[in-house]
């Protein structure tokens, strides 16, 4: 199995600010780390090669230091690291982000399955995983929370693929889904517990010795018009925090007339206590 | 399209990355648990399982003998972190890293290794690491603890205390006593393990700090082990115990730095979220203060300490600076936490904050590693003696 797992690094909050000038997020002074949901699908594709053998490739998409989040995926028990890194890729939408993820993929050669987080922490789109999925016309399944079993391609009956059988976390229910290989995941946090980097794995994660390549907009076969900023179809106006202000008012009069008055505020109001406001206390 | 003009090469700090994981994995794992195992005197062997998994205790050990291929220096990034969720677990890791396994690794023979150094730096199996008798802390020529040698090896017979992880250890890297009239120069170290015929502990102590540590009394009434068990040459136990002195002084100041930080973290977090006459207790300047003692003496031993470790690993002596380093920080470390005890006002003195518990571990480090007294003695004397 080849497989291919999307980690994004991301600040390690979910308390994000932004530049209230360039609405976009501010990275410094916050610790990096590895998307939280991404762990869970690193996870996933290490049980899988544990299982039916093969390689584990990390692929992210970011500045220099986000071979910090390849690092760890090595760490873990990925196989190689591959930075798409270029001034060009700077301010990418998801549009561009997903193209351009695509695009080393494509790269990479035949891939049995790609694995990615449902949700970042940071942009919260969770459309990464299915634009992927859609550039390179490939069956996909989200909110996976089991995968459930996992047939490869059997290399002695050509035209007969692999297949996987997931579960997906809908609201109210859970889906069971049997997908084609290739195919793409995305995952949520029910699906396993992501294991921590082996100290001797880590350690030669940070040498030369490390399969960590790094490629750029030439590498990958874009123009740089088509990605980061430029290529985006989206361009964000204006981000703000709501500005949610706590409107206070005191009741005044005997205890009495103070609960007496404020349940029938209540009661008058949407408020919801806790399910559905009933009655008032003898 | 332009292909870019050199192949770029990435690759990320080794340094930072031990410290991310172990971070990770104390805000994770440890210090959600740290305050129950406290209380109930319970030693975590699920987290000590887990970190063996990950090839933690073989940080400071090549690849070769089975390690993970690192050094001094993430050995104490390591148990920085370590300290700083829970100090008993820190210990017990350091000491298996380090004390417990470093004669064994050095000296044992194949089958050893195979047998003792391998499971334990796997974490199967675990160490511990005996001086103190109960009458020879400090002074270690007053060791009695007799290895006698026999027709195929060697007879140990004595009592030694304060062994930590002591009764819950596969095997114990003890040093003895094998010729009185030789004082230092007749000690050695022996490998016992625990299944030695004659080998048995007391009951484990009832401590103020470290409290999920085990330690106890440990009896040996005619152990009876192979030639092999002893870890080097005759009479080098001395040398044996000086080639990581400066290590474990190092390690005991790390695991001070790790308390300190989690002092200091706890408080500021508490100076924002308290407040009193209207404001948050962060904006007095007595306060302020405080935090700034605390900030100013972390910076000076974490220096200190990276110092040391950068020395050991570039293989220079540097025993008097692991010293005062060692005093330095420990000291530091106790005074940030009596500090914890007083910002955080009368809650201090509730068991529901870890603040306590940080006040009482502490204490354990100005004993191991060398009580105050006898460094600041060494200390001094050597910077006389130039
Ligand atoms: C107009 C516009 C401009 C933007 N400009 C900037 C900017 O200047 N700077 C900036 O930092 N952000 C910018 N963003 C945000 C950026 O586009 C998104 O963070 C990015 O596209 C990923 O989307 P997401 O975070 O919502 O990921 P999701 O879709 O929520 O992520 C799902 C999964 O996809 C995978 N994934 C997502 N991103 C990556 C990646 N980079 N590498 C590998 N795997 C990945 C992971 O597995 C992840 O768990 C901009 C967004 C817009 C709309
Ligand atoms: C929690 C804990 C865990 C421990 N774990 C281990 C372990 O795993 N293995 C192990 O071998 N030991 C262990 N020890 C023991 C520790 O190493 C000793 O406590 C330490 O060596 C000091 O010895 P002592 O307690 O006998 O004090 P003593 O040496 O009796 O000292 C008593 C006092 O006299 C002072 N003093 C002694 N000599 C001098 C001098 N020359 N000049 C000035 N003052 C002096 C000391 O500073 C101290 O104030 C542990 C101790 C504790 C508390």
């Amino acid at each position: 199995m080849k497989l291919v797992v999307l980690v994004k690094q991301v600040p390690n909050t979910t308390r994000v600010k932004l530049d209230p000038k360039t609405g976009n997020l501010i990275r410094e002074g916050l610790e990096s780390i590895v998307n939280p949901d991404d762990l869970h699908a690193l996870e996933a594709a290490l049980g899988i090669k544990e299982e039916t053998g093969g390689t584990v490739t990390a692929l992210s998409m970011g500045p220099p230091q986000a071979v910090d989040a390849l690092t760890q995926a090595i760490g873990m028990g990925a196989d190689k690291g591959i930075l798409l890194c270029d001034r060009a890729f700077a301010g990418a939408d998801t549009w561009a982000t997903s193209l351009t993820l695509s695009r080393a993929i494509r790269k990479l050669g035949e891939v049995d399955l790609i694995i990615c987080g449902h949700q970042a922490i940071d942009g919260d789109t969770a459309q990464i995983g299915p634009q992927v999925a859609d550039w390179l016309g490939l069956a996909q399944a989200t909110y996976v929370k089991e995968i459930e079993h996992l047939t490869p391609a059997d290399p002695d009956k050509p035209g007969k693929p692999g297949e996987i059988i997931v579960k997906r976390r809908l609201e109210n229910g859970v889906e069971r889904l049997a997908c084609q290989l290739p195919a793409l995941v995305t995952v949520i946090k029910e699906l396993n517990q992501p294991r921590y980097a082996h100290m001797e794995r880590l350690i030669t994660a940070c040498t030369d010795k490390a399969d960590i390549l790094v490629w750029n907009a030439a590498d990958i076969g874009v123009n740089t018009c088509d990605v980061g900023l430029e290529g985006s179809n989206t361009h964000v106006i204006k981000t703000f925090t709501p500005n949610f202000k706590r409107q206070k008012e005191i009741l005044e009069g005997s205890r009495q007339e103070v609960v007496a008055e404020l349940f029938d505020r209540l009661k008058k109001s949407d408020t919801t206590l806790s399910g559905k406001f009933q009655g008032r206390p003898s | 399209m332009k292909k870019s003009d050199t192949p770029v090469k990435i690759r990320s700090n080794v340094e930072d990355m031990v410290r991310k994981t172990m971070k990770d994995f104390v805000d994770k794992e440890v210090i959600p648990i740290a305050r129950e195992y406290d209380e109930q005197a319970k030693f975590p062997d699920h987290l000590f399982k887990q970190l063996g998994d990950m090839g933690l205790f073989g940080i400071r050990y090549p690849r070769d003998a089975g390690g993970s291929g690192g050094n001094t220096t993430l050995y104490c990034i390591a148990m920085q972190e370590l300290a700083r969720g829970l100090m008993s677990l820190g210990a017990t890791v350091a000491m298996q890293c380090l004390m417990a396994t470093n004669g064994l690794y050095l000296y044992g023979t194949p089958e050893l290794h195979e047998r003792y150094l391998y499971p334990a730096l796997k974490g199967e199996k675990k160490g511990a690491f005996q001086l103190t008798e109960p009458d020879a802390g400090s002074d270690l020529k007053a060791v009695s603890t007799r290895a006698t040698r026999t027709a195929d090896g060697w007879v140990i017979n004595g009592m030694k205390t304060w062994a930590t992880s002591g009764p819950r250890a596969d095997f114990h890297t003890v040093l003895c006593q094998t010729d009185p009239s030789k004082g230092l120069k007749g000690l050695g170290f022996f490998l016992v393990p625990s299944d030695t015929p004659g080998f048995s502990f007391s009951k484990p102590f009832d401590l103020l700090g470290t409290r999920s540590s085990s330690i106890s009394e440990i009896y040996f009434s005619d152990c009876h082990i192979p030639a092999h068990h002893h870890l080097g040459q005759e009479g080098q136990g001395l040398s044996v115990l000086l080639k990581i002195l400066a290590e474990i002084r190092i390690m005991t100041a790390s695991l001070a730095l790790g308390l300190h930080r989690a002092a200091m973290d706890d408080s500021v977090q508490y100076c924002k979220q308290r407040t009193a006459f209207g404001q948050p207790i962060g904006n007095y300047q007595l306060i302020q203060a405080k935090i700034a003692n605390m900030a100013v003496n972390l910076e000076a031993g974490q220096l200190m300490v990276d110092k040391v470790t950068h020395l050991i690993d570039n293989g220079r002596s540097c025993l008097n600076e692991a010293s005062m380093a060692k005093y330095f920080t420990v000291e530091s470390a106790c005074a940030a936490a009596d500090e914890a005890t007083r910002i955080f006002g009368g809650y201090a003195y509730s068991m529901e904050y870890s603040v306590q518990r940080y006040y009482r571990d502490n204490r354990f480090l100005l004993y191991g590693g060398g009580t105050h007294e006898v460094l600041q003695t060494t200390i001094g004397r050597e910077i006389l003696s130039k």
